[in-house]
């Protein structure tokens, strides 16, 4: 500090004791002197020291062996919370998992056996080509005496005899497919009959599908079709086939005023 | 000069020498530390203050460490261990910060 100097000094250095006098004491504390107090100090920041770095290293260790019991519970129980949160989570979607499972295998299934119903219903219904064994039964006419009611009575035998598709035709004519609402008309003059109002011409030819053996004895009985047949000077002929092809079809047309009746049938069945 | 020295050799003592914190001590070192650190701030501060003297400087930093410690272990039993820890390392650093104003306005006059 400039002592001689005359001019007088800013206040804020004369308002303080000597201005470096802490530097001053400082520099003297440096200085390395054996004292008792230098000593002491010496060792009690040397325990410092080492308590630091021993802490910081313990901290950086581990995070849990550094915690007290209380925090140690605490966490154990927010992780064992946790845990059961997330255990319950993972039932939950388990189960809506294994219910999205069974209603796909439940609808497939159903779907499966929808198919299998339109299946069947097809072939009842004359929407779909059928084929089976079966026979072919050939109706010659060369006079005109077989009219719709023969025809008929042979469909009815037929039926009676378990046939489940058939189809009537003539050679190189229409081709009818007979369903349940199949109707046969008389043509004037005779020689040909209307079936779904469709000319069908002598001879006529049926194709049907069903237990061959028992088809045609159906027909062949005594009284029966081919019996009266031979009466009218007509002759009918019985071909057993192991596979007839059905592809004539009938369009499948929604009813117009018959609907599905409420089932009242089910309570009584399942009280019996 | 001889106390910065110790401040060093414990330093390097505590790392290359690898101890374990005993479980007993585990939540009373990191108070203790701090403690300590508030008794050399305000040694130093005395020294620069030019009123330091052994004795006292040896007994603030063990009843320091001793009353740390003793409020820490309180506060387990009372079982607020962790907030009064808080709270100590919370008083600890303000006093660690005004002791280190006081030395900033010796050493640099601002």
């Amino acid at each position: 500090m400039s002592t001689d100097a005359p001019a007088p000094v800013p206040p804020h250095h004369v308002s303080g004791p000597a201005p470096w006098a802490g530097r001053d004491r400082l520099r003297g504390a440096l200085r390395p002197r054996a004292t008792r107090g230098q000593l002491i100090a010496a060792v009690l920041c040397g325990m410092l020291g080492f308590a630091a770095a021993v802490q910081v290293r313990a901290n950086q260790d581990s995070d849990l062996a550094g915690l007290r019991q209380t925090d140690l519970v605490r966490i154990l129980d927010d992780v064992t919370e946790r845990s059961a949160r997330l255990q319950a989570e993972a039932r939950d979607l388990e189960a809506a998992r294994a219910e999205v499972t069974d209603d796909t295998n439940g609808s497939r299934a159903a779907l499966e056996e929808a198919r299998a119903r339109v299946r069947t219903l097809g072939i009842l219904a004359g929407t779909v080509p059928a084929t089976g064994p079966g026979i072919e039964f050939t109706i010659s006419d060369p006079k005109g005496e077989v009219q719709a009611d023969l025809l008929l009575d042979a469909l009815q035998e037929l039926r009676d005899a378990g046939a489940e598709a058939v189809e009537i035709s003539t050679p190189d004519g229409p081709r009818v497919r007979v369903v349940a609402s199949t109707h046969l008309v008389d043509v004037d003059g005779g020689g040909a009959v209307e079936v779904d109002e469709k000319a069908i011409e002598a001879p006529y030819q049926f194709l049907v599908i069903g237990a061959a053996r028992t088809l045609a004895a159906a027909l062949d009985i005594p009284g029966g079709v081919l019996d009266v047949l031979r009466q009218r000077d007509a002759s009918g002929q019985v071909t057993q086939r192991s596979e007839i092809t059905i592809s004539s079809l009938q369009p499948a047309s929604a009813p117009e005023y018959a609907r599905p009746a409420p089932e009242d049938g089910d309570d009584d069945n399942g009280g019996g | 000069m001889i106390a910065a020295i110790g401040l060093v050799v414990g330093i390097i003592a505590g790392l290359f020498l690898e101890p374990t914190v005993p479980q007993w001590l585990q939540p009373y070192l990191p108070i203790a530390v701090v403690a300590a650190l508030d008794a050399v701030f305000g040694g130093l501060r005395s020294l620069l203050d030019g009123i330091f003297d052994d004795k006292v400087f040896v007994v603030s930093f063990v009843a320091n460490v001793l009353v740390a410690a003793l409020i820490v272990y309180l506060g387990d039993q009372l079982g607020v261990g962790s907030q009064l820890s808080t709270g100590v390392v919370v008083v600890l650093g303000i006093r660690i910060f005004s002791n280190a104003a006081a030395i900033r306005r010796h050493l640099f006059r601002a």
